[in-house]
């Protein structure tokens, strides 16, 4: 009996050596910390539905004060930066260090742009008054958008390190970082700004 | 060596996540200036425009279709449980009264 399917031969398999992460591409580390943090996500997203279906109104009235158009501009502008770091995937895959460079470059410009209109979003909350004491909505609003965040931030800084440091592994591993960033906001953003 | 994508599958799947963006935010209604609660089609809508969205990533941008089916079942099962949450919660409040 062997330890993998039949059509995923030991010796096929992107990560020999590895057990049941084996058989997924890139840094396997990278795919533990990929299901953990799509399930610490996935733990708040069901806490939000559990207290907003408690609080419909209150929730309905409270989520009026965001833009949700900012929202989906951040949402296209994550998606492109996605888009470049995986051009930039193939670039060095290609041992075209130059052109890798210059994806990761322009994936991090989008990835400060989703910075400013996050920062200019919050200051615009805050100038209004609306703090995460202003209502239980604003409370997980913050938690959630601030959680992201600080995974956009420290996903920037790892595409600064590759960009500096580029091989073909460096760059796999920051990339699926920033694609879980990415994939994090998808499932954010109708939650937060959409669903009413 | 793991197959990747290629240029042209993730230009592609660029242009399928950006138009299923757009998607999501028309059937969110954002083109209108009343704000009331959505139709439940267009909930639903929403909701699985967005599982959609996120299994593409998983598969091309994060190159999970180059993994088994049980890890591509896996992490698609754990966004359909993340949506199904989402929309149960949602949906219960409308279904209860």
């Amino acid at each position: 009996m062997t330890a993998h399917p039949p059509q995923y031969p030991a010796q096929a398999l992107p990560n020999p050596g590895w057990g049941p992460l084996s058989a997924l591409p890139g840094n396997p580390l990278m795919w533990v910390l990929i299901l953990s943090e799509m399930l610490v996500f996935t733990a708040f997203f069901a806490l939000y539905a559990w207290q907003r279906a408690a609080d419909v109104a209150g929730f309905n009235a409270a989520q009026q004060a965001l833009d949700p158009l900012v929202g989906g501009l951040n949402t296209l502008v994550l998606l492109s930066s996605g888009l470049c770091v995986a051009l930039a995937v193939e670039a060095i895959s290609r041992d075209r260090r130059r052109r890798a460079r210059q994806w990761l470059a322009a994936s991090m410009a989008l990835g400060v742009l989703f910075c400013v209109v996050k920062v200019v979003e919050y200051a615009d909350k805050f100038a209004a008054g609306v703090t995460p004491d202003s209502h239980l909505f604003f409370g997980f609003y913050y938690g959630l958008t601030a959680f992201h965040f600080a995974h956009v931030l420290f996903g920037l800084g790892l595409l600064a390190l590759v960009t500096w440091r580029t091989s073909t592994d460096n760059v796999e591993t920051a990339a699926a970082f920033w694609h879980m960033v990415d994939l994090i906001w998808i499932l954010l953003y109708p939650l937060i700004y959409l669903l009413r | 060596m793991i197959q990747l994508p290629g240029t042209r599958r993730l230009l592609a799947t660029w242009l399928t996540l950006m138009a299923l963006t757009l998607v999501a935010m028309l059937s969110a209604r954002l083109d209108q200036d009343s704000w009331e609660p959505l139709p439940l089609v267009s909930a639903l809508l929403v909701l699985m425009v967005t599982g959609f969205k996120a299994q593409r990533l998983l598969m091309v941008y994060l190159n999970l279709r180059a993994a088994t089916p049980a890890w591509k079942g896996t992490f698609v099962g754990l966004v359909i449980l993340t949506l199904t949450l989402i929309g149960g919660g949602y949906l219960a409040p409308r279904l209860v009264g």
